[in-house]
């Protein structure tokens, strides 16, 4: 690799006292594809959003043709030639690729109108010179992800893009638009730009990227040309986290409370079979985007299944929407707590009895005492803190609004719990505290169906693993022969 | 990865913090009450027949008719909802009481005329929960649509309303209070009551504040959200029986904007158009400001004209800071 064009030294980061970045260097070459892989939560978005300037680091430097840069803002990142293209992608639906390629910087005649002619004669060059067949005149809200993936990128060409970041742009394609994506960037490095690419699916890196560099806790755990190395090479420095493995005492395992057989939702997921028992942790671990969380939604009810059955306690069952499965004893704390779970601007007490008012109830009035004794319990129970129970709840810190949503599930007694992501955007005490109170209600007989993309976590938590990946269930694997490797290996292998 | 910091110790020592936080939560409960008691003050300097009972009375009874509408309108608000459609319906219960009337008693007409609105309510409710039409496009469709059928069922004259009881229900006084007052205090009372004593008040706050959230926690949002509508259009029902008793004749064109002033007065009294945060205790309030506002204009001698500036300004003004100290 002689002409770089990228070189980040030592970057380091911190969010109060969360190291999230230590000591991490990046060197990528012109016309090269660098993939960067490591697990969630091993900074990967953190480095982009560097490279982006959208966060600053604490320490470091970025040189660019060996000319040291300063990233303060998203703007400065473009002057300098980086576009990062995220997942969610950022164009403006209603308008044409035309539009939205030259949006912003629109070209106008001598009399400062817009000048359509010659902007659809340079996106007809643009799209040509990438081989891209799209009708630019149609709004990009009607063309698929995949072609919208690729205006984007066209986009950055447009304003000369010298470094493209795309944060897990397969996450959303199909193995087809994989293959297409792929020519793409085959022809941008032929063009001298440098490709960052992020993604999960290690075969990937093996078929497009030159080099790669692996990221774990923070710290860079390895880099190397991909010609040198081979997937175990990968693995290795991607895992290998030592943790101690959970202490809590062997449960007894009741009755199957939730099976599902061959369950299948359209486009989601196909051919799913689990069995959950009184007192059992199943984690669904996989990919983001594998199905699982469409799963825990159609064991919910509020995503219906085209297939298959599912039967709580023997009996076969098909819910009509959230109000049916927590009549049956079913709940579901979402992974996404701000869009499904939080009731901002109400306070925390009406937030944990709002899925059981019932409970709270006698003739059709709320018994306000009982709520409140309810509510004090919780709150010692799961050692909330806050200043008192009548705050809004989003004055809690995350952990905090996480056990409160904890408790809003408790307060159904449920038979069957369906956790997705517990400890998302939570701190370390929380954490250990929720895994917990987790194992306690598993002792106290409570089937459990744990969704989780942080490996530690599934593997501490889990009496039997479940593997997902695009859709379909990859492995099943029980605790004894847990790993991370073999986790790993079901959900990012084929 | 967030920014999220250990919080363990936070929680608890912040007492100072704490302190902070309930005085600025006082402020803004008692915030809009504390510029009632303000406005009130300065009036009684600016006149001082303000403060005398029969005036006092006065703006009671005629804040009447806005204040009951603005009452349930405070339940479509919170469900981060609107009805466009109140002074409309109002109108249509108004000529249907005027109709009935003429050849029917008190004991039919004005229930039916209630019910009417109700079902208008309803239609309403339809379309929003389960149609999936916004509400201010489905109430702006009923505030023509109701409009018209006033119209419609009157011929477009006004109907005379000759029955003595009917009449002496929105003019005369019980124990004192004018019945209009009365009025809207029950409904505010049973409003109030309703809010926060039942299930379906504490889901209509769920609804407004996280609709997602609250339809995952098994909350019957669709159900809830028509009944909302119901209560809006029933309100619009009652205020509309006000109306024609104190007017005695059934015209088509009753309450009209009506819904304006009644949203003006939530949202002065501190319900979010964003839903899910408010009070029927706060619309009470919000209406007497406007109310007493204008009172002391007019007494004032201030142009009419004038007036409406004032009131405009007010409505700003009220929002503006009560955005502002909402954020903590």
């Amino acid at each position: 690799m002689t002409d770089i064009l990228l070189r980040a030294t030592g970057l380091t980061k911190s969010f109060g006292q969360n190291v999230v970045l230590s000591d991490v260097d990046l060197v990528v070459g012109r016309g090269q594809v660098h993939a960067i892989v490591g697990e969630n939560g091993a900074g990967k978005s953190t480095l982009i959003k560097i490279l982006g300037g959208v966060h600053r680091a604490d320490g470091g430097s970025l040189a660019l043709d060996g000319r040291e840069v300063v990233l303060n803002s998203p703007q400065a990142a473009l002057e300098n030639g980086i576009v990062v293209i995220h997942q969610e992608l950022s164009l403006a639906p209603h308008l044409s690729t035309v539009e939205n390629i030259f949006l912003g910087h629109f070209l106008h005649n001598a009399l400062g109108m817009l000048d359509h002619r010659r902007m659809r004669k340079r996106t007809a060059e643009l799209l040509q010179r990438l081989s891209i067949e799209i009708d630019p005149e149609i709004p990009v809200g009607r063309l698929s992800i995949a072609q919208q993936q690729m205006i984007e990128i066209a986009k950055a060409i447009s304003v000369e893009a010298k470094i493209l970041i795309l944060d897990e742009p397969t996450a959303v394609l199909d193995a087809n638009r994989v293959d297409t994506l792929f020519e793409l960037i085959q022809r941008l490095k032929e063009q001298g730009i440098a490709v960052i690419f992020i993604s999960h699916h290690l075969e990937e890196i093996f078929r497009i990227a030159d080099s790669v560099t692996v990221l774990r806790d923070g710290t860079k755990t390895g880099s190397s040309s991909v010609s040198e190395i081979d997937q175990e090479w990968l693995v290795s420095r991607m895992i290998g986290r030592q943790f101690a493995t959970h202490t809590s005492k062997k449960r007894q395992f009741g009755a199957v409370a939730l099976e599902l057989e061959a369950l299948s939702s359209n486009g989601a997921f196909e051919q799913v079979s689990l069995k959950v028992r009184e007192g059992e942790i199943v984690g669904l671990a996989g990919l983001i985007g594998a199905g699982r969380t469409e799963v825990a939604q159609a064991i919910f009810g509020v995503r219906p299944h085209s297939s298959g059955t599912m039967r709580l306690y023997g009996e076969t069952v098909r819910l009509s929407g959230p109000r049916a499965a927590t009549r049956r004893g079913i709940a579901y704390v979402s992974e996404d707590r701000k869009a499904f779970g939080l009731l901002p601007n109400r306070p925390v007490r009406e937030n944990m009895t709002i899925a059981n008012l019932p409970r709270f109830q006698s003739f059709g009035l709320l018994r306000l005492g009982r709520e409140r004794d309810f509510v004090r319990k919780q709150i010692k129970h799961l050692d909330i803190r806050l200043p008192g129970m009548n705050v809004e709840i989003t004055t809690l810190s995350g952990g905090n609004q996480q056990k409160a949503l904890l408790g809003r599930a408790l307060a159904l007694q449920p038979r069957v719990l369906l956790f997705d992501e517990p400890t998302r955007g939570v701190d370390v005490g929380a954490k250990r505290e929720i895994y917990r109170f987790i194992e306690g209600l598993a002792e106290e007989g409570t089937a459990i169906v744990v969704i989780s993309s942080e490996m530690e976590e599934v593997i501490r938590l889990s009496d039997r693993i479940i593997v997902m990946r695009s859709g379909r269930v990859a492995a099943d694997i029980p605790r004894a022969d847990a790993s991370e490797e073999t986790i790993m290996r079901a959900a990012s292998l084929n | 990865m967030s920014a999220e910091t250990s919080t363990s110790s936070s929680g608890r020592d912040g007492l100072g913090d704490t302190g902070r936080r309930r005085a600025l939560a006082l402020f803004r409960r008692t915030g809009i009450l504390a510029a009632l008691i303000i406005l009130v003050i300065v009036s009684s300097f600016l006149n001082d027949r303000f403060l005398s009972v029969p005036n006092l009375l006065n703006v009671l009874r005629q804040v009447s008719i806005v204040g009951i509408l603005a009452v349930g309108m405070t339940f479509v608000i919170l469900t981060k909802g609107i009805d466009l459609s109140m002074g409309s319906i109002l109108g249509v219960s108004v000529v249907l009481f005027a109709g009935i009337l003429d050849t029917q008693s008190m004991a039919v007409a004005i229930p039916l005329g209630i019910l009417a609105a109700m079902g208008l309510g309803l239609v309403n409710g339809i379309g929003v929960a389960y149609a999936g039409i916004p509400p201010f496009i489905m109430t702006l469709g009923m505030l023509s649509f109701a409009r018209g059928l006033a119209f419609i069922y009157t011929g477009g004259t006004p109907i005379p309303i000759l029955n003595e009881a009917f009449y002496d229900l929105g003019n005369s006084y019980t124990f004192g209070v004018p019945n209009p007052t009365l009025i809207l205090l029950g409904t505010l009372l049973v409003s109030g009551f309703v809010l926060t004593q039942t299930p379906f008040g504490r889901s209509v706050y769920a609804i407004g504040s996280n609709e997602e959230a609250a339809r995952l926690s098994g909350v019957p949002v669709g159900i809830y959200k028509t009944i909302v509508y119901v209560i809006s259009g029933g309100v619009a029902g009652i205020s509309g029986l006000v109306y024609a008793s104190q007017l005695s004749v059934g015209t088509p064109i009753a309450g009209q904007a009506y819904e304006l002033d009644a949203i003006a007065a939530v949202v002065v009294g501190g319900t979010s158009l964003f839903g899910g945060k408010g009070s029927v205790t706060g619309t009470l309030i919000g209406t007497l400001i406007i109310g007493v506002l204008a009172n002391i204009l007019n007494m004032t001698g201030v142009d009419p004209f004038v007036q409406q500036l004032f009131k405009g300004a007010l409505i700003v003004v009220a929002v503006f800071i009560m955005a502002r100290s909402s954020k903590t």
